[in-house]
């Protein structure tokens, strides 16, 4: 499982500490085989790319690639509920499921920081952590495509991701509504995109799929901080 | 089956209890699924908190924690209570303040410290070559292309994450550079509204002034800053509290949207209402103000002085002049400068209005102390000219042991404490009626037809009754300030006077019917709404109120709409009276332990005094927004004044005479460096004052404001906390883009070079403006605002949830804590432990080339010290040869200061011995304060570590800053509250310990106003009083305990008597029109994309949907409003135009340019435009059309254009104080051309690949 170790590495601050250490996660990646071998090509290439890059222009790409703005943010939960007061509680119960596998949050970063995610995959089986990612797809399919369109190859961590999740989702329909995306977030159906959950539909917060359906957001709306709505996310699942 | 075997024979099926006559039904159920919910809200802790920068409200919140996050936040509504008569003060917190803790973990929020790659890369290549940083930071400063390199793509993104370490080290390690090289006035400081959030201000503040670096003010330069109150009152921004509202019974809102700005004080404004109050809004919109209040009158924005003189008038007339109101009358003779004798000096056009009687102008008052600071007026007991109690002369006249001040407001004669009663008018009993010319400056046609003039003369002459008065230049006229302003308003008294009116629809100024054609309000309306203010403040001595906002203020002549309204309070006798007064709310907050605040904030405690600077003639100055100046000085001159004595001059040299002078202060001081110079000094054998004040005369030697282009002189690293300096804040944001940070800019205008002048004669032109005078922007941010985007370094702070701090508001009299409910997100530290960080890396970056050092500080008169009366008579100019250069009395002061920097660390984190040797203080009185000070050795421990610091009382964490300010401000330790009173009655000769006594035992701590905000305790350092009878209302002390105001006479002063303020016409309050700025005429028509333009005057009120001037970028408001810039403009100019509602259009002048959405409503009167203020240019702007780069934010449009009357100094209440007097940054004259785009570009490849290119 440390391909996913790897792939949480390759998705932080490109640090000297773990640039150092590239030969080892190419051969991670390829003897692991968790990855097609299409992929890991791929992986390999953005780790040699990583390597050879002067470590500010590594950096600097990474800066504008995810530090800046919301829409290809690291933090799960920024793509499902935005600046929500959900976001709150949602982070907080993604911590419980960490403690609950003996492992305690031990960074300045938000539990839904991407890499933290892969790294408690990392400690899992690839069948939960196939599953975990299943979850997740919808977000990671729609960070790759924005990713895939800007012809960043940070894409190829996403691709991976969404390789291993078990959950497939609709690629093409994300992918039209990635390519429909103007540069600017325009807001253009800003009521539509901001309506509030029913209060007393089902409730979300406390079922066993809880993380599942939080992603099943209405992904329709190529906006990243709709909130799903009970019945919405339940059809769609279906 | 039978139905007898269903029956039930031993058991019944229970029936649910009702009640309510069966509408109300009483169940068993399980409830478990309630839990959900329960669970969902449940929380680990609620803490106490309020947001900090820089919203008015200090409201109380709940912030609730769990599991180390914040998740949400409620209004807290446990306030102590108020009294049996008046409404609570919660709820407390508005919907804005409530979207907050969706701030903390957004994608918008900064994580990390970051640097520009660029400069990184420059740092590590110059780290590898030198170990030492500070040649490190020498070898890239010394590369003009490596500078070039990283300052030319400011805003262009590029950012990497840096360690704090490495910043530290970077930062600190440019400041020592800059001190050595260049010297420490070449490190600037700027933080707004220290009130909201006080420890995190005076975090850098001290750094700052610890190492001679030097602070910027902010109220000035926000334009927030009225020159009408110290003009006036001889105090900055002292007003009541709102809950005062609920005592008045007459409010006029004057542009003030109070329920939209002001929104959780409205409720007390609603209230009143229900008592019988009458409201009315005086706003040019139709705003939500306006929807509120029982009566709106629509004046033509800018125009407001017209109005308020109309009123005058009326009032004048019916109270003053007809049916004189015996409650007005006392009154005005007391406690206001009405009864003062004015001399009338021979003008070619005959008499006009000079300066006030002094007592060394008459004979046989000529031998009292400080004659020349005392001004005279009649006694009605006796006939003779005497000198009143009060006057500033009193203040300042030396006492010997034992005796006590006079310095009050009791009706007496200050030489013999015989009663006196002053006379007001001459009518009854003058010597002749002469005929006295006033300026008129309504009559130029304005460039733009919504402002109107009228076709009166420049000079209008006004029969005035005078009395002949021997003085040592032989016998002279002299006039009461009252009959001067009867005359100036144009009201008759039976002296034949022509230019007097007959009836209110005359037009002559100031009647209703004069000010009909340039407000456009119906002037029976007027004339009701003055009456029925008046009648009320009459019936009810004093309660009746005027709230205003900062519209008013913004405008080039800002002090005549607010001295048109300030005056009909005095008239009615309102100021300092429960439920009456002035209640102006803009920006300043009210630091309510100011006395407190002020060692820790200025490092005090270690060296005085501290360097400061007005804001706004520094970043005129230094951006070179004087490089493009439009504004002539004899356009604006009084027609009375003497023309030659102004010949040449503009408004720059204005400001560098003021700064030569004393008047205003300088930063950078001098074009060398401090340091040296006193180097220079010993070895020349000199000290270092003579040295410096001979190289002045012989010129070898001068200001650094004489040559802002010369490197010598440039500003060199910039703190910016806390603010938005180059975006909400940034007028004339363009020219800050090109001048100081050397970066892409929109600037459309052509210098006053390639304009083909006239060039300004007191400082040097270059030919081409320097682009890039910043070698080093650091920024402290939780979000990336427009200012961070520019920064070389953007370090992220704590937010308002996650530090500790006090907050003070001037809308109630609490004390309120910011309080730490988690630790700091990623890694963001609180303001405190980043600046603690850069003193501990600077004292060990320094060792090698900076140590004991000797710096000499320059120090203009300050306003409440002893060197305010230093300058009495005319305008004297040592630079010219008129008089000898005299430090602090000629010219700025100069101090010598001992810094050992090494030592700055031990410093920072301890209360130095100064407090001890010199007491502590404020406005003028100061007391012992060693008790508090070893109260603080127990309270926050005492140093143990050898060294400077040893023994001294520790202020390590947030929390010990918090108890130094509570502890040592007489507001929140009553033992102070009263050593500071009794201070005060040495100079008045009362007692006014009564006052705080009963709370003397009162000590309020860090963790008591967590449990619940305290209210505070009376000092004098406030006019009014907080106690079981009476709000806060300012001037209530002057009032009551017969204080005297901080001013020429002492009194509130209709008249101003210095010399500049006489050539600018503004002796009385008179109405000035707009200026024309000529922003457009230069580049109408050279632009066109083919769609049609209007010119829209510009303005840029606060908004509905962002946290006041802070944010407007998240979802939340972003949803509420149009998700991106917009502007307002009214249906009928839409239709000019061709514009619909939605269309993107774009406004620009010489200074810049917007894109943005239109608002088309009916809100909007016809040639207005309205952009709400401090939205930012990171959210959904396009590119303008006419410079191609990213439109930009409201402030593009606006360049400072600052005003002399502003830059006066060394003459009581017109002297220099920090936020407190000064030039302000007015930008409401503008006018924008308005038109529909033709294409919406973005404009958003990505930075690195134009980097790459361009590198």
């Amino acid at each position: 499982m440390h391909t996913f170790k790897v792939l949480s590495l390759l998705l932080s601050y490109p640090r000297e500490e773990w640039l150092d250490h590239c030969d080892e996660f190419k051969q991670v990646i390829v003897e692991e085989k968790l990855l097609s071998k299409k992929l890991i090509k791929k992986v390999v290439a953005l780790i040699t790319r990583l390597q050879n890059d002067d470590l500010i222009d590594a950096q600097e790409n990474y800066v504008a690639t995810f530090d800046r703005g919301a829409s290809h943010s690291l933090h799960l939960f920024e793509h499902i509920h935005g600046e929500s007061r959900d976001r709150g509680q949602a982070m907080i119960d993604l911590m419980e499921m960490y403690n609950d596998s003996g492992l305690d949050v031990n960074t300045s970063d938000l539990p839904d920081y991407l890499p933290v995610f892969l790294e408690f995959l990392s400690t899992t089986n690839i069948k939960t952590a196939s599953h975990f990612l299943g979850e997740t797809a919808k977000v990671l399919t729609l960070i790759k495509e924005r990713l895939a369109k800007k012809q960043l190859d940070y894409e190829v961590v996403f691709s991976a991701l969404v390789e291993v999740a078990g959950e497939k989702v609709n690629r093409k329909e994300i992918k039209e509504i990635v390519a429909a995306e103007k540069d600017e977030e325009l807001h253009e159906n800003i009521d539509e995109e901001y309506e509030e959950p029913e209060a007393f539909g089902k409730n979300l917060f406390k079922s066993k799929d809880y993380l599942n359906e939080k992603i099943a957001m209405k992904i329709h709306s190529s906006n990243p901080h709709s909130q799903p709505k009970a019945e919405d996310s339940a059809q769609q699942e279906q | 089956m039978s139905q007898f075997l269903d029956r039930l024979t031993y058991l019944t099926k229970k029936k649910p209890e009702t009640f309510s006559n069966g509408h109300g039904i009483t169940t068993d159920e399980d409830r478990g699924w309630e839990r959900a919910y329960r669970n969902r809200w449940s929380h680990d802790k609620i803490v106490r908190s309020t947001h900090g920068v820089n919203c008015t409200g200090s409201c109380s919140w709940k912030i609730y924690v769990k599991r180390g996050l914040v998740t949400w936040e409620t209004q807290q509504t446990n306030y102590p209570r108020t009294r049996d008569d008046l409404p609570n003060h919660e709820p407390r917190g508005c919907p804005r303040g409530a979207s907050y803790s969706w701030y903390l973990y957004s994608a918008t929020r900064l994580k990390y410290p970051m640097i520009r790659g660029r400069l990184m890369r420059l740092w590590r290549e110059a780290k590898a070559k030198n170990s030492d940083p500070v040649v490190a930071w020498k070898s890239i400063m010394e590369n003009k292309d490596d500078c070039t390199s990283y300052k030319s793509i400011r805003g262009l993104g590029g950012f990497v994450r840096a360690d704090w370490d490495e910043v530290n080290e970077l930062i600190t390690a440019a400041n020592v550079h800059t001190i050595k090289d260049h010297g420490p006035d070449r490190v600037i400081g700027f933080s707004p509204i220290p009130a909201m959030s006080m420890v995190s201000y005076a975090a850098g503040s001290r750094y700052l002034s610890l190492i001679g670096g030097v602070c910027l003010s902010f109220y000035d330069w926000y334009c927030d800053l009225p020159p009408a109150s110290p003009q006036i009152w001889g105090e900055q921004t002292d007003v009541p509290e709102s809950a005062d509202w609920y005592n008045s019974s007459y409010i006029i809102a004057w542009g003030s949207n109070i329920p939209q700005t002001r929104t959780p004080d409205a409720h007390f404004f609603t209230e009143v209402k229900y008592k019988g109050t009458k409201t009315v809004a005086v706003t040019p919109d139709y705003s939500e103000v306006a929807k509120l209040t029982d009566e709106w009158l629509p004046a033509r924005q800018g125009t407001d002085a017209a109005l308020a003189m109309a009123m005058g008038h009326v009032i004048l007339s019916e109270f003053h002049r007809d049916n004189v109101s015996n409650y007005f009358d006392d009154y005005t003779r007391t406690y206001t400068d009405m009864p003062f004798l004015v001399r009338l000096d021979e003008h070619k056009s005959g008499l006009v209005a000079s300066r006030t009687l002094r007592a060394c102008d008459v004979t046989e008052l000529a031998s009292q102390k400080l004659a020349d600071w005392k001004s005279v007026l009649i006694d009605e007991k006796t006939g003779n000219l005497v000198v009143p109690n009060g006057t500033v002369g009193s203040r300042w006249e030396e006492k010997s042991e034992g005796e006590s001040g006079n310095w009050n407001l009791e009706t007496k004669d200050n030489t013999n404490g015989s009663e006196i009663w002053p006379v007001k008018s001459l009518l009854d009993n003058y010597d002749e009626v002469v005929d006295v010319s006033f300026p008129y400056f309504a009559n130029k046609q304005h460039d733009q037809e919504i402002f109107q003039h009228t076709d009166h003369d420049d000079i209008i002459k006004h029969k005035i009754p005078v009395k002949k008065v021997h003085t040592k230049d032989g016998e002279i006229f002299v006039a009461t300030v009252f009959d001067l302003m009867m005359a100036n308003y144009g009201v008759d008294r039976g002296l034949g006077d022509e230019n007097c009116a007959q009836d209110y629809s005359d037009d002559k100024p100031y009647t209703p019917g004069w000010q009909e054609q340039i407000t456009g309000v119906d002037q029976s309306t007027v004339v009701r709404i003055a009456r029925e203010f008046a009648d009320t403040a009459d019936k009810t001595r004093g309660r009746s109120m005027v709230i205003i906002g900062a519209a008013m203020n913004h405008w080039y002549h800002m002090d005549m709409n607010y001295r048109g309204i300030i005056n009909m309070l005095m008239m009615c006798g309102c100021v300092g009276k429960s439920g009456g007064g002035w209640a102006h709310y803009v920006g300043q907050e009210k630091l309510r332990p100011q006395t407190g605040w002020l060692p820790l904030a200025f490092g005090l405690d270690w060296h005085r005094p501290p360097r400061h600077m007005n804001g706004t003639s520094f970043f005129y100055n230094h951006a070179d927004q004087w490089r493009y100046e439009k504004l002539e000085v004899n356009e604006i001159l009084s027609p009375l004044a003497d023309k030659k004595e102004w010949d040449g001059y503009s408004l720059i040299d204005c400001n560098t005479r003021s700064e030569r002078m004393g008047w205003l202060p300088s930063a950078p001081q001098l074009q060398e460096n401090p340091l040296e110079l006193t180097k220079q000094a010993e070895s020349a054998g000199k000290s270092s004052v003579e040295y410096v004040v001979d190289q002045l005369k012989s010129k070898d030697l001068e200001f650094s404001c004489m040559d802002p282009d010369n490197p010598d002189n440039f500003p060199r690293n910039m703190f910016i906390w806390r603010s938005n300096i180059l975006g909400s804040s940034g007028k004339g944001h363009e020219y800050m883009l090109k001048h100081l940070l050397g970066t892409q800019n929109a600037v459309m205008s052509q210098d006053l070079g390639e304009k083909g002048g006239p060039l300004p004669k007191e400082v040097k032109w270059h030919e081409k403006g320097y682009e890039g005078k910043l070698d080093l922007v650091v920024t402290l941010d939780f979000r990336m605002s427009t200012t961070c985007l520019y920064s070389d370094i953007v370090l992220p702070t704590a937010t308002w949830y996650e530090k500790n701090d006090l907050n003070t508001s001037d809308m109630h009299p609490f004390i309120h804590p910011l309080s730490k409910a988690v630790d700091p997100a990623w890694e963001s530290r609180s303001d405190w432990a980043i600046f603690r960080g850069f003193a501990e890396k600077f004292s060990e970056v320094c060792i090698g080339h900076l140590g004991k050092e000797k710096d000499i500080v320059t120090l203009p008169m300050q306003h409440d010290t002893p060197g305010e009366i230093s300058q009495p008579f005319g305008v004297e100019e040592w630079y010219k040869g008129d008089c000898d250069p005299v430090p602090g009395k000629t010219m700025p002061a100069l101090i010598e200061v001992e810094r050992n920097y090494p030592d700055t660390y031990k410093k920072f984190t301890s209360i130095g011995p100064l407090l001890e040797k010199l007491g502590n203080g404020g406005k003028g009185i100061a007391w012992n304060t060693d008790t508090e000070v070893e109260n603080l050795r127990s309270i926050n421990r005492q140093v143990r570590d050898e060294g400077v610091s040893k023994g001294q009382p520790r202020i390590q964490s947030s929390i010990d800053a918090t108890e130094v300010v509570l502890a040592l401000a007489p507001e929140t330790n009553g033992h102070v509250a009263v050593k500071a009173w009794e201070a005060l009655g040495k100079f008045t000769g009362r007692d006014h310990t009564h006052l705080a006594k009963p709370k003397a035992e009162e000590k309020i701590r860090f963790r008591d106003i967590q449990a619940q905000p305290r209210k505070i305790i009376s000092s004098p350092t406030w006019s009014g009083l907080e106690d079981e009878h009476v709000s806060y209302n300012a001037g209530y002390t002057n009032v009551h305990e017969l204080i005297p105001w901080r001013t020429l006479t002492g009194r509130q002063q209709f008249y101003q008597d210095h010399k500049w303020m006489r050539d600018f016409g503004e002796e009385l309050c008179v109405y000035k029109p707009p200026i024309n700025t000529r922003t457009i005429a230069p580049i109408k028509g050279t632009k066109s994309n083919g769609n049609k333009e209007v010119a829209l005057n510009f303005i840029t009120p606060h908004q509905k949907w962002g946290i006041h001037s802070t944010y407007s970028e998240n979802l939340m408001m972003l949803t509420l409003s149009r998700g991106g810039p917009i502007v307002w403009i009214s249906e009928i100019d839409a239709k000019k135009m061709e514009v619909v509602d939605n269309d993107w259009i774009e406004l620009y002048n010489v200074n810049g340019t917007i894109a943005a959405r239109a608002v088309v409503s009916q809100r909007v009167p016809e040639g207005m435009s309205m952009m709400y203020h401090a939205q930012e240019k990171i959210i959904n702007t396009p590119a303008a059309e006419t410079s191609g780069f990213r439109g930009g934010i409201h402030n593009s449009v606006t360049r400072a254009v600052v005003k002399p009357t502003h830059m006066i100094g060394g003459y009581v209440q017109q002297s220099y104080g920090f936020n407190y007097y000064g030039t302000v940054g007015s930008n409401r004259d503008e006018f924008v051309l308005v038109r529909k785009m033709e294409k919406i570009e973005w404009k958003n490849e990505p930075v690195t690949k134009l980097e790459r290119g361009a590198s």
